[in-house]
This record gives C-alpha cells, structure tokens and sequence, in this order.
C-alpha cells in the first residue's frame, strides 16, 4: 500500500469526469438492464462501480472489434484514391479492475514485441486508468488470485479502492498526481487509511485459490501435457463458437475485410475481431487446414495463453478474469484445464 | 504515426496468361523501385470493395521476370480470385509488401539445390528456379523435381520446356498421380522423384513446397538420403491478413509465419506443432 492516498467522496466523481472529459474520452462500467458494460460517461452518469466482469474486455476500445484501416474512393479514371481515418482520441478508462489492467500489460507486451505496427501502444500510452480494488470475486469462474492480477494495479494512473461513501484513491503516476490534484482531493484520514488496511488484509483470504502452482510453472506444465485425453475430452463439447475468443482480454487475432457501397465507388478496408477457435481459421490454400481438429484448436488457445505468450513476450496470456469460461455456451474452463495439467 | 499503413498501391498488369481453366499467370509492374523481393516472400493483391489475400511471387524482377516486374499465379477459387482473374493487361491489381523473412542466398553458393513443388506448390518454387538459374554459375547441379494430380494440372509447362532444355546440369522431372492414356510420363506421388537421385548428400540444399503430405514423405526421404536438417527449407504459406505480424492467422506454434517465415528451415520447424 505504497504511494500517497487521498479520499474521495463518491459525489466528487462527477467533478473527475467532468476534469477527465476535457483531455479525454472518458470510458466507464454503466448498468444497462441486468449487466454491467463498458460505455461513454458524463459526469451526471451514475458509475456501476460494484460491477461484475463486463462481457467485453477494455481491449475493445484499444483494438476495437471493429475498425477502419482506409477508405478507398473511385476516381473519374477508375483508380482508387486511399484515405486513413483519423489518430483515436485519448481515452480515460474508470473503475479497471486488477484482471484487466493485467489485460492491459499483456496487450502491450504482445505489441511492443511481435510487430512493427505500434498503434496499441501509443493508445495505451496515451490513455488514463483509474484502477478499482476488488473486495470479492466477482464471477465464479474467476482466478485472479492465482494468475497474479488480483493485486495488479499497472498501467493505472490512479487506483481506488471503494468504501462506500468515500473512495481511497492511490496515485500511480505523474499524470495521475495531476489530474487528482485538479478536483482538489483531501488527504485520507487516520481512521480511513486503518479500514483500508484492514480490509485488505482479509481481502486476499477471501479470495478462493485454484491452482496449487504459480503462472510461471505453466508453460513447463503444458508442455508436459502430452495426452491427447484431456483435450479431447474438453474439445468434444467445443461448438467452435468463438465465444471464448471474442471475450477474453488477451486475444489479439483479427480478420480483414472490405465494405463498399452498392456500385463498388467507395467503401473502407476493415478489421474485426476473429479468433482461433472460429472454424476456417486456420484453412490454407488448396483447401488444406494446419489446424483441423477442435482438439488441436482447443490445444491451440490455451498454448497460446500459458506457453507461446509467456515465451515470446513475457506475460502470461491468461489474467485469471474467468469471462471465456463463463460465457461458453458448454462451460469448457481454462482454469480446469490449467489445474489438470498442473496435477502430478 | 505508429500505425503501419496497409494501403496497397495501384500495379499495372502487362500480361495476363491462363495457364488453365482456374489458373492465370500475371505480369505485373513494380509497385516501387525500391520492391526488391527475395524468393519465397509473398505480397498482398487486392481489389479495394471486394477484398485481399496473400500470393507468392512466382517470379522476381530480373530473375524470370522482367525487370521492373514480377510475375504472380492466381487460382479462381472464391469471390476475390474470380474478380481478380478477370484483370487484363492495362488493369491494376493494388499491391503491398513485399512480407516475409528475406533468407540471404549466399549461404548456398557452391552447392547443389534441388527443387521440389507439388500441385500449387511450383506457384512459389517456380521463383526459388529462376533465381538459381540468373545465379547458374553460383551452383552445381540443380534438380527441379515436380509433381502434380494430373498432367492437366501441370502448371507452367513452358517454364518446365525451358528448364528442360538445358544442358548445364539443370535436371528437370516430373510426375502425375494419375493419368490418362496418351501420358508416357512418370505416375507416382512427388515423393517418388526422389527415388535413385544420387547428390553429394552433404553439400545439397533441397527447397520444397506442396500440401501437407508431400512435406512428409519428401522429408523423410531427404534426411534418409543424408540432407542436414538447416539444409531443407520449406515455405509455409498460410493465410495471412495483415502481412505484418498481427493479425494472427498465419501463426505456428506462437510464430507468426508472415514475419519469421513462410521460408523456414527444417530444424527450425520440426519441433513445432502443426508445421508439417
């Protein structure tokens, strides 16, 4: 509980929106109907910030589901003529709890390491996080004790932790330090900083462990997991949806497409999400498939997250959020999978 | 900007040759003067509206191609390659890259090469042949061994003709899987091609490309007859998206074949998952 703590009372949350809105795009969980989302806030607009998991991961607003590359026009000789759209503007995301911020950093590790196009990155970088303490898991099917994120508050400017009336706002960095100082916080209390403390010390208890072995043993453990029975097993209910592909905070694989209008005059070049559990992603010319089976596509996802994404680019690639196992329409659960695997 | 642009830029075909009823072999301008491919890279073609797709180079600037050109085959098998095969000469196919490793030729001066593709295979080995043959004096004998299903599918059979014709140690043989009457050919699976061909096992670099199943048989064979592992390269074309290590679909095992590959060798892939 290093780094300086100031309070905030819940109602001065609109004065930070407001502060936020003038350098940025400001981002937050918002109660629509019976779940919790990720969408645009104004500073009258009521946080849901005891929120579960949202379905989509924050990702969704750094590399979006569903972006233009270019728009082509048809010129008078019949030749195209190409424009890119506009640099995204900053966004200020509030109320990132530890399994997605890990998001975050496995976002920009993949990135920074794999490729030449540093666009996500730069995104990162100029965005603004107000991390949010979790006091209890908040799905079922989460883990993020066991794979490290619980405790995570990087890349966040600012983390809070909720106390009701009053948030607890930890400064993180620079920047954080001055856009706390602009709604003019006070210091946390004596009596404050103890509950704080307080319950942090049970907080850890109080979330479930399910892993008897740290993430860094994993891709040791995957590799030994030579058996094809545990992925058959797990793959047979596999309805090759995507689902898992779609929701998780580390997917990074993306489609490319074209939308014109009817005449074929002009249109733009898009990407959207896709992932490797989506059938044809893996067919090759001739019509072969390097990947046919929803066995070896199964394997392929959690290699991916437990071996391959620790060994390239130093991260796990799993943040423990439990959204993949929660919204698979057959229940398949990376976190069995990990702890089968982990078992001697 | 930190985006790297996937703009493609406006090539002039300057011919356009079927080669059958679903494959076209193209001549195309350079998108730059500073496009300077090496064999077994791939570029980009697409036409904005309809979409884009990966196709390797069949052949380079100057190097079977004319300079200032390169040369692409192109197989009618969806929406984008029925539209794009309908390009004639004085269209524009839109073009990026080119992508890929570029793996240096040098290493493989004075040695024998042998060339195998199967089926479709030749798309890409047939730049891997020209380049050896605008180098002839840099290599001892060259054996281009390729095989297809029928001898209707026999694709640049000029190419094949020419390279025939040689008498400076260029070996070509070919083989069908099936044949009808009239074919007094070799019928046997590209592997067979193999069979009896006597080199110096540890002084030849063997370049291979085709489905799935030929990669297996033409492996096994090549490290019976004594080839080093680092001595086999393979092109592993996938489908990619982007080109440029992101989207995803071209990986093997964590690798992005669009940035380490499509050319790799042997002993850097065998221990891989799904590499052949």
């Amino acid at each position: 509980m290093d780094g300086e703590i100031f309070r905030l009372p819940r109602e001065r949350l609109g004065a930070l929106i407001e502060r936020l809105a003038l350098d940025y795009r400001v981002l937050g969980p918002i109660r629509k109907g019976e779940t919790v989302a990720w969408g645009d806030v104004r500073p009258e607009t009521p946080l849901a910030l005891d929120y579960p998991t949202t379905m989509l991961p924050p990702r969704q607003f750094f590399a979006p589901q569903r972006e233009v590359l270019f728009r082509f026009r048809r010129g008078a000789d019949g030749g195209f003529s190409f424009e890119e759209p506009p640099s995204q503007e900053p966004l200020a995301l509030l109320g990132v709890h530890g399994c997605d911020l890990t998001g975050l950093r496995v976002l920009r590790s993949f990135h920074e390491s794999s490729c030449r196009d540093k666009v996500v990155p730069h995104r990162l970088d100029r965005a603004f996080i107000l991390g949010l303490g979790c006091w209890a898991p908040c799905l079922e099917e989460s883990f993020c004790k066991d794979m490290g994120s619980l405790e995570n508050e990087s890349p966040a400017a600012l983390y809070a932790f909720d106390l009701g009336d009053v948030l607890l706002v930890k400064v993180l960095s620079e920047r954080g330090r001055e856009i706390l100082q602009d709604v003019s916080p006070a210091a946390a209390t004596a009596e404050e900083l103890v509950a704080l403390r307080r319950r942090l010390r049970v907080r850890y208890e109080t979330f479930p462990s399910h892993l008897r072995f740290p993430p860094e043993k994993l891709a040791a453990a995957l590799e030994a997991a030579e058996s094809d029975i545990l992925w058959e097993a797990n793959a047979d209910r596999c309805l090759s949806c995507g689902r898992c592909n779609l929701v998780c905070p580390t997917c990074t694989c993306f489609d490319v497409c074209d939308q014109a209008a009817l005449d074929g005059g002009e249109g733009a070049r898009l990407r959207t999400w896709t992932g490797c559990q989506v059938p044809g992603f893996s067919k090759i010319a001739g019509g072969h498939d390097f990947r046919p089976t929803r066995t070896q596509q199964l394997r392929y996802r959690i290699f991916r997250k437990g071996k391959y994404m620790p060994e390239r680019y130093g991260m796990v690639g799993c943040t423990g959020c439990g959204r993949c196992i929660n919204h698979c329409p057959t229940a398949i659960s990376i976190r069995d999978i990990f702890r089968q695997v982990g078992s001697p | 900007m930190p985006q790297v642009s996937m703009i493609p830029m406006p090539c002039r075909v300057v011919a356009a040759t079927p080669q059958n009823s679903r494959d076209v072999h193209y001549v195309v301008e350079v998108p730059a003067r500073s496009f300077a491919p090496e064999p077994g890279q791939f570029v980009m073609i697409s036409l904005p509206g309809i979409g884009e797709a990966p196709f390797s180079l069949t052949a380079l600037p100057g190097e079977g191609a004319p300079p200032g050109h390169f040369e692409l085959l192109i197989r009618r098998v969806g929406r984008l390659t029925n539209l794009l095969t309908r390009v004639r000469p004085g269209g524009v196919l839109y073009v990026r890259g080119p992508y890929g490793r570029r793996v240096e030729w040098d290493p493989f001066e004075g040695a024998n090469l042998i060339m195998l593709a199967g089926g479709l295979g030749l798309a890409p080995l047939r730049a891997f042949v020209w380049r050896a043959l605008a180098r002839r004096r840099e290599f001892r004998r060259i054996d281009v061994l390729v095989g297809a299903r029928s001898p209707d599918e026999l694709l640049f059979k000029d190419d094949l003709a020419t390279w025939s014709a040689r008498t400076d140690e260029v070996h070509v043989r070919l083989t069908v899987d099936a044949a009808r009457e009239g074919w007094t050919g070799r019928i046997g699976v590209t592997s067979s091609l193999l069979e009896g061909l006597k080199v110096d096992a540890h002084d030849t670099y063997a370049f291979l490309c085709g489905p799935p199943v030929m990669y297996r048989d033409c492996l096994r064979r090549l490290l019976a007859m004594g080839l080093y592992e680092n001595h086999l390269w393979l092109t592993l074309e996938r489908r990619m998206k982007c080109g440029i290590g992101l989207c995803g679909n071209c990986q093997l095992s964590g690798h992005y074949l669009c940035q380490e590959g499509p050319l790799l060798s042997y002993r850097e892939v065998r221990h891989l998952r799904e590499a052949v």
